[in-house]
Order: structure tokens, then sequence, then C-alpha cells
């Protein structure tokens, strides 16, 4: 019995994984990612090969040392001048024959307030490099004035440190990486059980218009028909988001470091990564898209089962868009206020779950038992809606003709 | 299997939609082993029928039994259908949408991957096998949609039109196949218009229009029965002896004559005359009916006007 379910899981499997669209978007998503993120960091450090060799003239004595490191992980070749009367006049010529892509000059104005001078031959340095200079030089001065001072410069310029104790309950605000967990993760869930329900739409729509359905409901339940359906889909899901959220950890993982070691002055970059969600997050997010997916597949399997064309579809799968908008509209105002009556009615609703419970568990602060029992709803209404639409897809899947009303819909339901 | 000798049965089956009523208290039985016709002009009931027997339509009233009971998954599986509105998934490999087919028979992969093979080669589509099925012509995806019915030696075939569609050259394999089936002991039931064709094939047909039934019977006891009155006659000289009371009326058939005898006319009686003339009688022959005659004469007052000769035209040419 089990058998047949097993075949149209499979073939709706390997269709869907061989068929050039996923190939395209499972590797394009990534490849996307790493393009629209590389890609330009690429372009700003890249075209100065000439102007790298840049020559430093400390007027001052003890920055040089200080500079020299800073500027090296930058990804310059920096060479030592001593002052002299003609240095800047020789400097300028040897940039303009192109022998130097620039000079610096530090004085003493440069310890008291950091500011210095760069001469370049003609293309300004990118904002990055700018950026990399800049500070490299302030820190030279400022560790220069402190330990004048006798004061522990390297725990000071490392950053220090700030433990965050926690006194109410609110949420994240928007600059918190917390937010940003919670909102982008909710905009994905929201993005990927829409497209993976819409798509178990179409497959029994067009096994219905190709007329396929009538050989394959001849052979096995209509139920079984559409659980091997969105089985199916779900394990095409879950294959496309094992290839984004691998290719993603590895960016971060590898991709990040490696890119910090060919271009050094990119090593801001690094904070990315602390951003990023535990492994633990990352199974609750599964769990939230599994759940998000049997429930929302469920309704559109029945609509696809009740339409005729796709036109027709558009407008039955009108309600459910109208489900999946609402925990949309209210996800900003849930995860900065993850506490009120509002946000927990809200979140505890199943078919809002998926969405709005992550902002929350994501945004951080709610107890767990609110995690747990809306998983627990879920899984209810996963089944109930099961209940429902199989009923409705058993009566719809080999009917032609008008769409049914609402009363025809509750008879299926009731008869079938 | 049961001990009943049907392999398929309805009983006082009743379909209406809406309004109109589809088909009209069905009884029909298809006794194992035998090729059974299911003719009637087009709109007749016929596809609402084959839908209720395979559990797509359910009867209004009365019952389908399937080998002797309930006509449930387990059952149906045993059949192969064709429905007559083909459907494929034309995205799949030939070969691929096959071993689906058989697999949700509940036939094992590898072994269904062996016989599509020796199916795509005997309706010599082998070199397809890898193509997509949306790359092949009409006439092709209706052979794999074929072997996609009978791919796992179901016990009873029921075919909706089977042969519509298809170059004779491909009727002809088709045909060739259904009665290999017969001869393997496979019960197959298909609806058709196309009166010659089921004339060299059906055991027993049942003819039904507007809703009901109007025949069911032994094909060979049907001629016999309706065998009355036709002759094909051939001569040279006088013509006076082919006219007298016995004949209603004459007919020209592929360039002979038939005469058309009133019922219970005795064609003796011609004969003499016709020994008894100057006429040199080459032919004399007593005609069996046509099916496609059987039909017209029990459907066309029935339907009137509802353009059965025009569908039921010899082999539909």
């Amino acid at each position: 019995m089990w058998v047949n379910v097993w075949a149209v899981i499979r073939r709706e499997y390997l269709q869907r994984v061989r068929s050039k669209w996923f190939i395209i978007a499972t590797l394009g998503g990534p490849l996307l990612m790493i393009g629209l993120t590389g890609i330009p960091i690429y372009f700003a450090t890249q075209g100065e090969e000439a102007e790298r060799n840049i020559a430093v003239v400390d007027g001052t004595n003890v920055l040089y040392d200080r500079v020299a490191p800073g500027l090296e992980d930058g990804g310059y070749t920096v060479q030592e001048v001593r002052w002299h009367v003609d240095v800047v006049t020789e400097l300028r010529e040897r940039t303009t024959d192109g022998d130097l892509g620039g000079f610096i000059l530090l004085d003493e104005l440069t310890l008291e307030t950091g500011e210095a001078v760069m001469y370049v031959a003609s293309n300004r340095p990118s904002g990055l490099r700018r950026l990399t200079i800049r500070s490299t030089i302030a820190r030279a001065a400022m560790e220069y004035q402190l330990e004048q001072r006798d004061i522990d410069a390297g725990a000071l310029m490392s950053g220090g440190e700030l433990r965050i104790e926690v006194l109410s309950e609110d949420g994240a605000s928007t600059d918190d990486p917390a937010f940003i967990v919670a909102y982008m993760g909710a905009m994905f869930l929201y993005m990927v059980i829409f497209i993976y329900a819409v798509a178990v739409m179409r497959a029994t729509l067009e096994e219905k218009t190709s007329r396929v359905v009538e050989i394959i409901i001849s052979s096995m339940k209509p139920w079984h028909l559409m659980l091997g359906k969105i089985l199916g889909v779900g394990a095409v899901s879950l294959t496309q988001m094992a290839v984004w959220l691998a290719s993603g950890f590895l960016i971060m993982a590898a991709g990040i470091p490696m890119l910090i070691a060919m271009q050094p002055e990119l090593a801001q970059l690094d904070n990315i990564r602390e951003i990023l969600p535990g492994i633990g997050m990352l199974f609750l997010f599964l769990g939230f898209f599994i759940c998000g997916f049997f429930m929302y597949s469920g309704l559109y399997a029945a609509v696809g089962a009740m339409c005729n064309t796709d036109e027709e579809a558009q407008q039955a799968q009108f309600p459910m868009i109208m489900l999946m908008v609402v925990p949309i509209m209210f996800v900003m105002n849930v995860i900065q206020n993850p506490m009120t009556g509002l946000a927990t009615g809200l979140s505890l609703f199943p078919l809002f779950s998926p969405i709005l419970m992550w902002a929350r568990v994501a945004g951080g602060g709610i107890p767990a038992w609110q995690v747990a029992l809306s998983f627990v709803l879920m899984i209810l209404a996963t089944f109930a809606i099961a209940w429902v639409a199989g009923r409705i897809y058993k009566v719809g899947i080999l009917m032609a003709g008008k769409r049914p009303t609402l009363p025809e819909l509750w008879r299926w339901v009731r008869e079938a | 299997m049961s001990d009943s000798g049907y392999a398929l049965r309805l009983e006082g089956v009743t379909k209406r939609f809406g309004k109109h009523t589809a088909v009209s208290d069905f009884d029909f039985e298809v006794p194992r082993g035998v090729i059974c016709g299911l003719l009637g002009p087009n709109g007749s009931g016929k596809t609402t029928s084959i839908r209720m027997i395979m559990g797509i339509l359910h009867p209004d009233e009365g019952s389908v039994s399937l080998f002797g009971s309930d006509p449930d998954v387990t059952r149906r599986t045993k059949v192969g259908y064709l429905p007559e509105e083909r459907g494929v998934y034309k995205k799949m490999k030939c070969i691929d949408l096959l071993v689906f087919l058989a697999e949700i028979r509940g036939i094992r992969r590898a072994e269904g991957r062996k016989k599509a093979g020796v199916w795509l080669e005997r309706l010599g589509l082998s070199e397809w096998s890898d193509k997509r099925v949306e790359d092949l012509s009409k006439g092709m995806q209706q052979k794999i949609q074929f072997i996609g019915t009978v791919i796992h030696d179901p016990e009873l075939l029921i075919l909706d039109e089977p042969f519509s569609g298809l170059d004779p050259i491909n009727q002809d394999t088709l045909e060739e196949i259904v009665r290999d089936f017969h001869q393997k002991g496979t019960t197959i039931l298909f609806s058709t218009h196309l009166m010659d064709q089921a004339e060299r094939l059906c055991e027993r047909v049942c003819l039904i229009s507007n809703s009901r039934k109007v025949l069911d019977a032994d094909l060979k006891e049907l001629k016999a029965a309706e065998r009355k009155g036709i002759v094909a006659v051939e001569w040279e000289g006088d013509d006076r002896w082919i006219r007298g009371p016995e004949i209603d009326r004459i007919e020209e058939v592929d360039g002979g004559l038939h005469l058309i005898l009133h019922d219970g006319a005795d064609h003796q009686e011609i004969l003499k005359r016709g020994v008894e003339s100057e006429a040199r009688i080459l032919r004399f022959d007593l005609v069996e009916p046509r099916l496609h005659d059987i039909f017209v004469r029990h459907v066309g007052g029935a339907v009137g006007d509802a353009g059965m000769p025009a569908n039921a035209g010899v082999g539909a040419a």
C-alpha cells in the first residue's frame, strides 16, 4: 500500500530535482549571494595593484614602526623615507613617475589629532582603503599617547568588552543582530513555505488538467496520492534548503576568513559571523518550516484539486494568501514587543506560528513552553488540515466543471 | 481472486448529471476471458459507464462489482484502464513514466523497467525510451500510454476508444496486442464507435443508446438472429427477376446489389424466379448482417437524428 505512495514521492522528487529550474535556483541562490556581496568587494579592492607601493615619511620618529604593520596588513608595501628638506619634492616626482603609488606624511600634528596627509598619483584610494589607512594611523597615535601615560594600551585598543544584563522582557531593537535573524528568518520562512505550498497546488492542478490522475487514482487512494505529492515536494524543499544553508555556512565559515586572508583590509567582515544563529536555532527554523509547509501545502493541495485552470486557482488561493500576509504584517511589532498578549496570541495560532513564533524566539527572551505549545498546536492543525483537505482532494481531484461553492465544499468534506 | 464467473458486473446503475441522465438503469456483465465491445453513439453513456467501473464516478443508483466484489483499489489495480482523455506526465522520460505506472500497481522497479523495455521494443519505440514524452508524436504518446495500461499484466483491460487517433498500421498493431491478451485469458472491455473493429474483435457486444442498454449479446448469436433477408446478387441479362413482392428495396453496396427482403419473405422464391428467367445468375449470396446494420437498425429509431449513422459509418473511414 505504501509502495505506491513511495513511488509518487520518488517521482515527484526526482522530476523536480532533475529539472533545470531546480538546479538553477538551488545553485544560483548561493552564487547570487556570493556575487552580490563578493563582487563589489572584489572591485573595491582591485585595480590599485600599481598603487600599493607607498612610502611613509615619519616626522615624529615614533609612529613608523606602529603604522607599517597595519598598512602591510592592509595590502600595502611600505617603505620608510627619512625626513629631509626636499623629501616632498622627491617623493612627488617618484609618484608621478609611477615608481610609487603614493606617500604619507606623518608629523607632530598626527600625534596630537591623528591627522595625516596622503599624496597619490591620480586615483583616490577606495573608501575601504581610506578607512584602513586612517584607522591604522589613528590607532598608532593613540597607542603611543597611552603608552606615554603608562596605560595598558593593548586591552583598551582591542575594543574593550561589554557584558549585557537584560532587565526587562523587551524584544530586540532593530540594530540588534537578533533582530536581523528574527526578521530575515521570518521573511525567508514566509517565502519558502509559500513557494513550496504553491508548488504542491500546481502539481495537483497539472495532474488534474492533464488527466493523468484518472489513471493514478484507479490504482491508489486519493489520500495516498496527496500525501505522496506533499512529501515529494517537501523533500525537494528540504534538499534545496540544505544546499542553501550549507553553502551559507560555508561562505561564512570558510569564505570570509579566506577573503580576509586575500584582502586583509576586509577584516571587519569577520563581525558578520557574530550574528550567525546557532545550530539549535537552525533546527528550530527547520521545525517551523516543516510544520508550516505541511499545513499550507495541505490547504493548497485542496485548492489545486477543486480548480480546473490556473486562473481559477489564482482566485481560489486568495484566502491562503491572506492567512500568510497577516503574520507578515505583524512581524515587526512582534519582534519588538514579543511579550504582549497580541504577540503571544497571534504567534500561538498554528497557521501564523511558523512566522510569528519564529520571530519571537529568534528575537529572544520568550518562555520555552510557548514554543513547545506552538509546535503541539501546529502538529494538531496539520492533522486537522490533512483530514479536511484530504476529503476535498478526494472529491475534487476527479471533478470537472465549475469550482465548488463553500456549501458544496462542506458537503464534500462531510460526505467523502 | 473470487469464484465469480464475471470479471465485471453492473446492476441497475444510474448516473445523473443535474437534470441529464447519463446512464439509466444499466445492467451489464462481462464474463471472464471474454472480449466485449461497448458500442454506442457519442454521448450515449459509454465513458460515464466506464468511469463508474473505475471508481472515478459513483453511481447514483445501482452497484458495480469487479471480480465479484467491491471495486476497491486492490481490485482496480488488477485492471488496465485506458481513459478516453489521454493523460501523461509530459516532462517525464518514456521509460521513467512506464516504470512509475508499473510501480503504483505494485510492480518492483527493476521488473517494471524490464517489462517496459520489452513493450517499447514490441511497439518500435525502443529508441525513444530516454526521450521525454512531450517530444513524441501524438500517436507515439498514445502507444506509450497503451503500454502504461497493460504493463502490469492486468486481468481485465478496460479501454475507452483505444483506437481513435491512431493510423491504420498502429490500429492493427494494437488490435493484435488486444487479441494476444485475449488469448492469454485476459478479459477485455473496450468502447468504440468503429463498427468494423468491434466486429473483428468482439465476442460479445453491448449496445447503448440514449443512456439505455439496447442490446447485449454474443456477437455470433446476434448475427444469426439478425440474419434475415439480405441477398447479394450479380447476374447478366434480364433484370425483371429481382422485382417481386418479397423485396422491400434494393441497395447498391460495393458495386454489387443487395436485395433487402420484407420480414418473413423467402429468398427461395426470388432464386426460383431468377433461374426461370432469361438471366444468367453469377452470385446469389445470403449476407450476414454487418454489425453496422444491426447497430443502425437498433439505434436508428431510438436516437432519431442524434447522428448515429454518421458516427457508425464503416470504420468511420
